[in-house]
């Protein structure tokens, strides 16, 4: 029972998955141009990598949001997630030592 | 009262009203973000190991062959497969099977795509023998630049035996190396002829003549790039993990397609796509991370 309604009772419309499909095809191009932008040295490559970083992390946000249904399920899955994300955040954070310049 | 009797009861349930499945994927894609988090984590740390202009710095995508478009074209097949298996589980709840079945058949496709343009990448990377452990580096240590030595030796030693479709020029450039490498007045007891830095400048000087030809030539010489090994590690285990999670849902959306083939699929399976599409949508997530990080900047 709760599955049949899991499926059917609850989700965006498809006009949202539309939406948001355009929406990642428009920031892939963006982080591409980004790239462009700082190989021919009209932008920093600080900044470029900020931007892509960010435009990484608006299209996960937006795939998790509205394809995978965290919109409405996040609060029936965050007791997973959060864990998750701070022990990945620490893994990064642990690792920060080890970067030892090879000059 | 005999209407109250026929009225569906509220049951009790315990725990949250998650379903098993839905509760089971994402427990299994948390345990993958840790995994791949692993990989990008030590990716990031080599990287930042190293310098990012010089001499020594970490490759760029240029010096090892990697073509941003590919990545970009692959981000944007990835997306339109996410599209398509979030809009199979819209319709296949709403009791379109037939229509589902056509948006999974379109994800199988993508995904094959995918994969396709992933095996041109690793060909190019085979055929510029930019693989792990067969890069050349530190060529100033003892044992590594001889080891390099000995290779190119046995390289312009083929290419000269069976020049392989490769220009005049470019066999009558290979053969004055090795010629150099044979007779240099730098050749002791304990040095096989030119120093393996000469070498690497020579063969480096061979290749990228090679690119400029029109159309562009691939000489069958193992290149010189600093850090190429560890990127190659870093690229072939990122790139390589994520591919075999997407021939994993490949196959999951073949038994979905199998399942339609025989009638067994129907608006029941409604969870079984939505949670098949958490799968594939986390693997997409991964790839948009992975692109940045491979190819851009």
């Amino acid at each position: 029972m709760t599955e049949a309604h899991d499926a059917a009772g609850h989700g965006p419309n498809i006009n949202a998955y539309l939406i948001v499909g355009g929406a990642l095809s428009v920031f892939t191009a963006l982080s591409f141009g980004f790239n462009y932008l700082a190989h021919h040295d009209k932008m920093s490559v600080f900044s470029a990598f900020v931007a892509i970083l960010a435009v990484a992390i608006i299209k996960a946000t937006l795939v998790g949001t509205y394809f995978m249904h965290l919109k409405y399920d996040w609060r029936l899955t965050y007791f997973m997630l959060i864990p998750a994300f701070i022990l990945g955040t620490m893994m990064m954070i642990v690792l920060l030592p080890d970067i030892v310049f090879a000059w | 009262m005999a209407h109250a009797v026929l009225e569906e009861q509220p049951q009790a349930h315990m725990g949250l009203p998650l379903s098993n499945g839905k509760l089971a994927m994402w427990m299994f894609l948390v345990t993958e973000v840790m995994f791949f988090t692993a990989l990008v984590g030590v990716y990031v740390l080599l990287r930042q190991s190293a310098p990012s202009s010089g001499p020594n710095r970490w490759p760029s995508p240029h010096d090892v062959h990697v073509v941003e478009w590919m990545g970009a074209v692959n981000t944007f097949v990835l997306i339109c497969s996410s599209l398509t298996v979030v809009l199979a589980h819209y319709v296949i709840a709403r009791g379109n099977v037939k229509q589902a079945v056509i948006y999974i058949g379109i994800t199988l496709a993508l995904g094959f795509v995918f994969l396709g343009i992933k095996a041109v990448e690793y060909y190019s990377k085979w055929q510029h023998d930019i693989l792990p452990g067969h890069i050349g580096e530190q060529l100033d240590h003892p044992v590594t630049g001889q080891q390099y030595a000995e290779k190119i030796r046995r390289e312009l030693q083929a290419i000269e035996k069976d020049p392989k479709g490769l220009s005049e020029e470019t066999v009558h450039e290979c053969k004055a190396l090795l010629k150099d490498m044979q007779e240099s007045p730098d050749k002791t007891k304990y040095n096989p002829g030119l120093s393996p830095e000469k070498i690497g400048e020579g063969v480096m000087k061979i290749l990228e003549e090679g690119e400029k030809k029109n159309p562009p030539e691939t000489v069958p010489l193992t290149p010189v790039i600093p850090h190429g090994n560890m990127w190659a590690s870093c690229y072939f285990a990122m790139t390589g993990f994520h591919a075999l999670h997407v021939v994993g849902g490949l196959v999951i959306f073949v038994i979905i397609l199998v399942m339609a083939l025989l009638g067994r699929l129907g608006a029941q399976h409604a969870a079984f796509l939505e949670y098949t599409g958490l799968y594939w949508h986390f693997v997409d997530i991964v790839w948009i991370f992975l692109f940045p990080l491979i190819y851009l900047i």
